[in-house]
């Protein structure tokens, strides 16, 4: 997939380019230049990854999203013009994007990603579902595994958001680091004993390799055993909040809305009940307040999450650096960012 | 009953849409956070920025294309932000925030201020101008993967200049000038070769061999005979070696046995100096020639900028790189100057070359193009998500402030990896006011030691209180019961007095002056402690700091270009066009070292944070020990107060 071609960069995209390759190379670059992303769900956090990605450079990106444009799911969309009201998302988003970076193929496609055929997903290097069902995002995630396609989950909940991904059994990348040396006669050092040292002006290329596991299996862990209840301390709260939003979507076939407040914040504490009773875990764990702030894609809860998993997404396919396994949680009211791991080690 | 629009309660949106707000910097930061204030219901922002669109912002600076290019950052963020709201009222200044017609008066329009500067120089004045106003001010700052966000308020928070800043990497003048071991002393002697001949000439740039380096231990006059090269160096001595240069038109050849070959062999008099270390060997241009061949090697592949070239290559690119900006300066007239500036072919060309053929006379490995730039030129790498996370942190504290929960404001860092805690992003408590601060406290005063014999009016002005402490207009007088008018910010009014010493006007040790600032509506009682043992190259020294010295070296080239190279001219006060971009504080951010690129923002020096996990010290660390990433320090027992 992605070495399938390696693309020259161009004196005019190195110039434009500039800032990141000083960052993470050229050969990064490269990667990234030839790999093409499905981008699915064109809300809040779609336009923020999908800004992220194009800034980037990636040689193709494809924005996949049937719904329409509205004032509630475009409140954190800038990529909509205010004249696109009714028209289709990812259509409507279309232009701006574009508009961010020439170099880039950008595409909308408006169909419903539910009727995909499965071998649309092939096309891609890598593929973003944001606003999607769980059962959908775990079939897309089995299918993608299966054909060494890289898989991002992500989703803004008022104040809250989340990214999960999944970069297969074995995903090899390489990480810089400082070179060490063995001083030799003619070093400037002097005749001080002799050991290897770091060259500050000198990094060498690590080989590594991270393994992931798949959406399923990180959102099936079971927490009714003994070892699992130890770590329940050290798990991240918002771990459970992200099964309770899953399930009010696959409920109401929404997200909760701010105009039905008072109806959806009800069904929202009675839905942590139910999921968190059906895991084996007290639902104090997740207290009343946070149903106050999971309403709406909140702009800034979009760029923070939307940067974290667009960067993600760049050391994905540019294979440089360690990738966050396998989640990353933000609490906007808190300002907190974990990043832990769930499901088989 | 809670009544939502959006995420946000009611009141909450409705005092966004009726509040003023201010955004300083229109860069990568700048960008993203003017967005997330328009999509978050901020009706009325307005926005300063006094830098035009260049080509490498449009990597990150997404309200910005490439028909831009040129044009004024804070007009054209405007324009782009009013599509995504075009009932928001913007106002844009394409202008300078440290003009004075940015008064106190002007700051307390607005019920909070948001930095999103790139230099420490305009952070400072704008931390003294939100105290002097009492407006709540966020502070952030990014460098490549790295972030920080902080907030600032008077009486209850650390201002921005509560914790002293690591000071700005100056090198010793004779490591410079004799014994350069890393390729960073070539790229700043290259870049002070270039002012010698075509730029600004200043003392504290020499580029000749330094006789008086205390470890030569050498006596010119008494070596001057086995000196082979000492003749003719006697003679280019007595002038300038920008006289000299045009006293040969500035042929390349002359200048590069000068340069490359006669000046090294005169180093290699000082022979003290070579006892352990290799010793430099000189070029000679005819020699060079003879033995090159036509196709010569050079190393790396693909794009020109990343190409090492052989030696030969270097010559030729010193020799082309001269005559371009000899008649650059031709063209210019009679007593004109160049300026260096990295984006200027031919100025970055010469450094290259220079700095390179002085890598390879004091045997380290030649650099490309693109990699002397990034240190010449202090380039802080950036990325579009590291701007849009912090961004997007700002107006959540923002957010914060507004509804009256300063109290639950934090500092957060972004780091590149978790921490053991498992954290990416790392909410901290925020410190409250240094008492000693020179800035915040009650009566800042700071205590200084310099020579008062050697110490001029206009050093004191230029090095002590503008760029030290950041004034921008000083008065100053003397407490010597007279009030003695020592410097007026009044043009004409003390120039006399520039050139001449302390002493002159009765300054002891343990004399008293009072600087005001009208502007930052700030004054300094500064403690005079004279004193004759300064270090080399040393002019005065805050007492309670250690001097400015050479930084250690540092390793990741991740991040270490963040804070490699302060070099001279970016302490100016400037928010000039030198002084770039967005972001950073961590650190500072983009472009060329806008002072302090080296400097930390918010609390990079906290020492309270001094422990392993934030993005700041895993700058410190670079700093100190050159090798640890964020995620290599351990979790021992610190005294971070991290937020849960
Ligand atoms: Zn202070």
């Amino acid at each position: 997939m992605i070495e399938k071609e390696d693309p020259v960069i161009s004196e005019e995209e190195a110039a434009q380019y500039d800032r990141q390759i000083r960052l993470w190379g050229l050969d990064a670059q490269k990667r990234l230049r030839g790999s093409r992303v499905l981008l699915a769900g064109s809300g809040g956090l779609g336009a923020e990854v999908a800004k992220n990605l194009i800034l980037a450079g990636v040689k193709g990106l494809t924005l996949l999203d049937h719904e329409q444009v509205s004032e509630e799911s475009c409140r954190a969309q800038f990529l909509v013009p205010v004249t696109a009201q009714g028209q289709n998302r990812a259509q409507a988003s279309l232009e701006r994007a574009q508009n961010l970076n020439p170099m880039v193929e950008v595409h909308a496609d408006s169909d419903r990603i539910e009727d995909k055929p499965d071998d649309f997903f092939l096309q891609f290097d890598a593929v973003c579902l944001t606003g999607c069902s769980r059962d959908l995002m775990v079939r897309v995630d089995q299918l993608c595994s299966q054909h060494n396609i890289k898989v991002f989950c992500g989703d803004v909940y008022g104040y809250y958001g989340y990214m999960f991904c999944n970069l297969g059994q074995e995903h090899s990348y390489v990480e810089e680091k400082p070179k060490l040396v063995k001083p030799s006669e003619n070093s400037n050092d002097g005749p001080e004993p002799k050991k290897a040292k770091v060259d500050p002006n000198e990094t060498v290329m690590v080989k590594k390799m991270a393994s992931f596991c798949s959406l399923k299996e990180a959102l099936e862990v079971d927490w009714t055993g003994e070892k699992a209840k130890a770590c329940l301390k050290r798990t991240p709260v918002d771990y459970f909040l992200l099964h309770v939003m899953l399930k009010f979507r696959t409920d109401k076939g929404r997200d909760p809305g701010p105009l039905s407040f008072a109806e959806d914040s009800h069904l929202l504490k009675q839905i942590r009940d139910d999921v968190l009773g059906a895991m084996g875990v007290s639902s104090d764990l997740l207290s009343d307040c946070f149903v106050s702030h999971c309403f709406s894609e909140m702009s800034p809860v979009c760029a923070v999450v939307g940067g974290v998993l667009g960067q993600e997404i760049v050391k994905a396919l540019s294979q440089r650096d360690t990738p966050h396994r396998n989640f990353f949680f933000f609490d906007g009211r808190k300002g907190n960012g974990v990043v832990d791991y769930f499901g088989s080690k | 009953m809670v009544q939502l629009v959006g995420s946000l309660r009611k009141e909450l949106a409705d005092s966004l849409s009726t509040c003023k707000v201010l955004v300083v910097g229109a860069g990568g930061i700048g960008c993203e956070l003017l967005k997330n204030l328009v999509l978050t219901g901020f009706k009325n922002i307005e926005v300063i920025d006094l830098d035009t669109i260049d080509v490498s912002n449009l990597n990150r600076q997404f309200l910005f294309q490439k028909k831009h290019v040129g044009k004024s950052k804070a007009q054209v963020a405007k324009e782009s932000a009013l599509e995504f709201c075009p009932t928001a009222n913007i106002t844009a200044y394409h202008d300078s925030i440290m003009n004075p017609d940015y008064n106190v008066e002007f700051f307390r329009k607005f019920v909070l201020v948001m930095n999103a500067l790139d230099n420490r120089a305009a952070r400072n004045h704008v931390n003294r101008m939100c105290l002097a106003a009492d407006i709540p001010l966020i502070e952030s700052g990014t460098a490549g993967y790295l972030g920080q966000v902080t907030v600032i308020k008077k009486g209850m928070t650390e201002c921005y200049e509560c914790q002293p800043k690591p000071s700005q990497k100056t090198f010793p003048g004779c490591t410079i000038r004799n014994t350069p071991s890393e390729p960073i002393h070539c790229i700043v002697w290259s870049k002070y070769l270039f002012n010698q001949l075509f730029g600004e000439e200043d003392a504290d740039q020499e580029v000749s061999p330094d006789t008086a380096d205390p470890e030569a231990e050498w006596n010119p006059e008494e070596t001057a005979a086995r000196a082979t090269a000492s003749e003719k160096d006697g003679d280019i001595k007595r002038v300038s070696t920008k006289d000299w240069a045009r006293s040969t038109g500035y042929d390349s050849i002359k200048l590069f046995n000068k340069l490359f070959k006669d000046d090294i062999m005169y180093l290699l008099t000082m022979d003290k100096l070579w006892k352990k270390r290799k010793a430099p060997i000189p070029l000679d241009w005819q020699q060079l020639e003879n033995s090159s061949c036509p196709q010569e090697d050079s190393t790396g592949s693909g794009l020109k900028d990343q190409q090492v070239l052989g030696v030969w290559g270097q010559c030729q690119l010193f020799q082309h790189s001269v005559e371009t900006l000899r008649s650059q300066l031709q063209e210019k007239g009679e007593g004109a100057q160049l300026v260096w500036d990295k984006d200027d072919a031919p100025a970055m060309d010469f450094v290259t070359a220079a700095a390179n053929l002085r890598m390879y006379i004091f045997s380290m490995n030649m650099k490309s193009r693109f990699d002397v730039k990034s240190m010449a030129g202090n380039i802080i790498p950036a990325i579009a998500t590291t701007n849009a996370v912090i961004a997007g942190l700002i107006v959540l504290e923002g957010l914060k402030i507004l509804s009256g929960q300063m109290e639950s404001c934090c500092t957060i860092f972004l780091n590149k990896c978790p921490n053991l805690r498992k954290k990416l992003l790392i909410p901290c408590v925020l410190d409250p006011p240094s008492a000693n601060c020179y800035v915040c406290a009650s009566k800042p005063e700071v205590t200084v030691k310099l020579n008062i014999h050697k110490t001029t009016v206009l050093s004191l002005q230029d090095r002590i209180l503008k760029e030290r402490f950041g004034m921008v207009a000083p008065d100053v007088q003397i407490e010597d019961g007279k009030g003695t008018i020592l410097i007026s910010s009044e043009e004409g009014e003390t120039e006399a007095n520039n050139s001449k010493f302390l002493s002159d006007f009765g300054i002891r040790n343990c004399s008293r002056l009072q600087a005001d600032d009208f502007l930052q509506d700030y004054t300094l009682l500064v403690n005079v402690l004279h004193t004759e043992e300064l270090e080399r190259d040393v002019e005065f020294e805050v007492v309670g700091e250690a001097p400015d010295k050479a930084p250690p070296p540092q390793a990741n080239p991740d991040e270490v270009n963040s804070i490699t190279n302060g070099n001279k001219e970016s302490a100016q006060p400037s928010t000039s066009s030198k002084a770039k971009e967005d972001d950073l504080m961590v650190v500072d951010s983009d472009d060329e070292g806008a002072s302090s690129s080296s400097a930390a923002a918010t609390g990079a020096t906290k020492r309270k944070h001094s422990d392993a996990e934030t993005a700041e010290t895993s700058i410190k660390r670079l700093r100190k020990d050159q090798s640890a990433t964020p995620t290599d320090d351990d979790d021992d027992e610190d005294d971070i107060i991290e937020l849960d």
